[in-house]
């Protein structure tokens, strides 16, 4: 009886090892795939309005979800979106769970050694406080013991933490920091200036609040591909088309469909790049 | 104190031959509160309701959609996300109750082995709290498997399920273990005499009784586990609480937050409190004195 | 300590293993910091929900219909809607409607804080289920040695206090053991009101320091390692308190 066993056991290992083998084969380019495949899987926000958010029919829509269309309709194929957060987005691309990553994004040295980030920079924004009129803030440093609300997973969270000394708050998506913020469970929210800026010229209940320090640390934001495609056909196309995208302004263009203020970074790329 | 149960009137017989129960000590009290608590509930529903129906007067002055108007157009998503939670409770379920026999049985075994280890991967899975077992499944397991040229994809929900069924696991492995050992030593000993097999004994004699035994904890259980699936959210996984939130990020409306996270939270109610009431009944109804 | 930091640096440039508590003083000091606030979390909720599953189940035996109702109807909401959603209840819909306290400068802010809702929110789903568990082992307690208190003249009061009370602690102490494990367990949903305990800070920290695959090891571990602490503990105390002729030999 123990004989039938020990051979079970033989054979599962054997199993076991084949199920390895097979699946550590090489990665076959991206681009090839996603043709094939006829669809391409694209990380988006679900939570960031007007970049990605939900409309009432269960639907993701906003800028970014556009440019995502734009990138699916050059390539002939369909669009199938994956909603992410700050703090899974890269571990999906890196897994290789979605195929592009366009999730208002920073781009920075440190997130470059595990994803691809696409250049030239799609979009860029600075790091900011929504925070009420009351509060009288003037100066970062007048946030130190103060408790501030954070999304968590952001790449500022820890500049800000150890530059000015705040109690970061950090919630895992926009709607619950924005409540806590409303309550007064936190003072200010740290965010990126253009969703504050957006929020504060289009949404009325934030009438009583401003954004009242000097934005820092510019970041361009960067849509992202798996780290070994960088260099290979999948990232030579999306490079053209983000190039394309500055040249033929519909950056700028779709900035003001979805209501957010124009942005000089977008300006700037469009005069560099126009030709 | 005896009485007859009601519920076994009418079955014909000796009286003699029904079960003996004891009454519940409180039951006419039960009843009561069954009486009021219905009553309460529905004044409470009644006045939710009007209350909401003066809200959406109130905002038709105020030109701004109601409280119950966003409701509404928000339930056909919530919902469906909320049968997303269900189909994860059963897929949970059936996992790990299918594992945790699997585990119960070896940790009855007379293998040392065996029951050893499998007494140590109980432990570990009673332990280790669920969300911190949901994170590790979603990060830790890869999105897709390549099997002989084909491959398999494991969406981030497949691994939530997995991530859940581990901790049903582990309790199921222990109700099983515990219903085993309550088994009364004469019916081992007397299948022993009969010259029953160790495997015959358990699968012809043991087991079916356990199977009552097991039946209230293990309704409980898929209670528990049903109220355990909004974790799944914290995690990335489109559920009602991921669609809630992202409701109230589209509508930003301060005022949305009590009325849409009271609503969600009566569906829960109203689906695990009948479960959780049968299961008290299921408990009593098997309930053996001595 | 710097021979431990050399060690774990050592760990990351060559084996990719990337510890970073291990030599970073900041990342460090923000483990203990989850450490300690899901030790001090623990324990204030587990003593709040015993006394509040003591003073229901008292309340549970009371003549008045009214507070009996109350009681199970606060049971069968605690016990019947997931414990998440109502953390999110209690933090963001009460919360927003609690009256404000002045945080001087013009600004207000709510009298309760996060942990404080996390606590309030934690002790009563956990005090719900132990008013069953108390009640289950108050019906345990013979009715003769009940009526034997009553003979001898103590009040119900008294009686519940010196005769009842210790015996159906320890028939229902197995019971009670599980819930405090499982309450312990429930702590790490404070994460999603940014409470910084244990698995919020790990997860800030492997944001921060991309390692989450070490991080999310050494939560589990940390995770299973306290709770082993609590069942050894709880088992002993069982151990102590056991008398012969009720509950398992």
């Amino acid at each position: 009886m123990y004989l039938r066993l020990f051979k079970w056991a033989l054979a599962f290992a054997a199993l076991v090892s084949l199920v390895g083998a097979i699946a550590s084969t090489a990665q076959a380019d991206q681009l090839q795939t996603v043709k094939s495949r006829g669809k391409i899987v694209v990380g988006v926000k679900q939570d960031y309005k007007p970049w990605g958010f939900l409309d009432p029919s269960g639907k993701i829509v906003g800028l970014e979800i556009d440019l995502a269309q734009d990138v699916a309709n050059r390539l002939g194929v369909k669009l199938e979106m994956v909603p992410v957060v700050a703090s899974n987005r890269m571990e999906f691309l890196a897994q290789g769970k979605i195929d592009l990553l366009v999730a208002t994004m920073g781009d920075n040295p440190k997130r470059r050694e595990v994803v691809g980030m696409i250049e030239p920079n799609y979009y860029a924004g600075g790091t900011n406080v929504l925070a009420p009129k009351a509060a009288g803030l003037k100066k970062w440093t007048d946030l130190k013991g103060k408790k501030v609300c954070a999304i968590q997973g952001a790449y500022y969270n820890k500049r800000v933490s150890t530059l000015y000394g705040p109690d970061l708050v950090a919630f895992a998506g926009i709607p619950e920091a924005s409540a806590a913020l409303k309550n007064g469970n936190c003072v200010a929210f740290v965010y990126d200036n253009t969703w504050i800026e957006s929020r504060l010229s289009e949404d009325k209940q934030w009438a009583a609040y401003e954004m009242p320090l000097v934005t820092e640390d510019f970041q361009s934001w960067a849509i992202a591909v798996a780290l070994p495609e960088l260099k290979g056909p999948f990232g030579d196309f999306m490079r053209k088309v983000s190039v394309d995208w500055h040249k033929s302004r519909k950056l700028i263009e779709l900035n003001r469909k979805w209501g957010i203020k124009d942005n000089p970074f977008l300006t700037e790329m469009h005069n560099k790049y126009k030709g | 104190m005896a009485t007859v149960d009601r519920a076994s009137e009418g079955r014909g017989g000796f009286a003699v031959m029904l079960p003996f129960r004891l009454a519940p000590r409180e039951s006419s009290v039960w009843r009561f509160a069954d009486w009021i608590s219905l009553r309460a509930a529905v004044v409470l529903v009644a006045g939710l309701w009007l209350g909401l129906a003066v809200d959406a007067f109130a905002a038709s002055a105020a030109a701004q959609p109601s409280i119950l108007s966003l409701m509404v157009k928000w339930s056909p998503v919530l919902f469906g996300g909320f049968l997303f939670n269900l189909l994860i409770s059963f897929l949970s379920m059936a996992i790990g109750t299918a594992a945790g026999i699997i585990l119960g049985l070896f940790q009855v075994s007379l293998r040392i082995p065996l029951r050893r280890s499998a007494w140590v991967v109980t432990q570990f899975f009673r332990n280790a709290p669920w969300l911190v077992l949901l994170f590790y499944c979603i990060l830790l397991i890869p999105f897709e498997l390549s099997i002989f040229g084909r491959t398999v994809p494991f969406p981030d929900w497949i691994k939530a399920v997995f991530g859940l069924s581990l901790p049903v696991m582990a309790y199921v492995s222990e109700f099983v273990r515990g219903a085993v050992q309550s088994i009364p030593s004469g019916q081992w000993e007397a299948a022993e005499s009969l010259a029953f097999s160790r495997r015959k004994t358990m699968t012809m004699i043991i087991l079916p009784q356990c199977v009552k035994r097991v039946l209230p904890p293990w309704m409980n259980l898929y209670a528990i586990l049903t109220m355990a699936t909004p974790l799944v959210s914290i995690v990335g996984v489109q559920e009602v609480m991921t669609l809630t939130r992202a409701a109230l990020g589209a509508e930003n409306r301060v005022d949305l937050l009590i009325p849409i996270y009271l609503y969600v939270l009566s569906w829960f109610f109203i689906y695990c409190y009948p479960i959780s009431r049968y299961t008290v009944r299921l408990e009593r109804h098997f309930t053996v004195i001595g | 300590m710097d021979r431990i930091e050399v060690f774990f640096r050592w760990l990351h440039e060559t084996q990719r293993m990337n510890f970073t508590i291990g030599y970073d003083a900041y990342d460090r000091g923000r483990f203990f910091v989850g450490l300690l606030t899901t030790a001090e979390l623990s324990i204030i909720c587990i003593v709040l929900s015993l006394l509040v599953g003591v003073t229901g189940a008292w309340v549970q035996g009371s003549r008045s219909a009214l507070l009996r109702n109350v009681t199970h109807g606060y049971i069968a909401f605690f016990r019947n809607t997931p414990p998440l959603i109502q953390l999110y209840f209690f933090y963001f819909a009460l919360g927003s409607i609690l009256p404000q306290i002045d945080a001087g400068g013009g600004l207000t802010r709510p009298p309760i804080s996060g942990f404080g809702w996390a606590v309030i929110s934690l002790s009563f789903f956990a005090g719900a289920l132990n008013v069953e568990i108390f009640r289950a082992g108050l019906e345990a307690v013979p009715r003769t040695t009940v009526e034997a208190a009553e003979a001898l003249g103590y009040t119900r009061w008294q009686s519940y206090r010196h005769v009842v009370l210790p015996l159906a602690l320890r028939v229902s102490l197995p019971a009670l053991g599980t819930n405090l494990v499982n309450l312990v367990k429930t702590t790490t949903l404070a994460y999603a009101i940014a409470v910084p305990e244990l698995l919020y800070v790990s997860a800030q920290i492997w944001s921060d320091e991309l390692n989450v695959r070490e991080m999310m090891n050494l939560v589990l571990l940390s995770y299973v390692a306290i709770i082993a602490v609590l069942v050894w503990i709880l088992h002993h105390w069982e151990r102590a308190l056991r008398i012969p002729g009720f509950g398992r030999p």
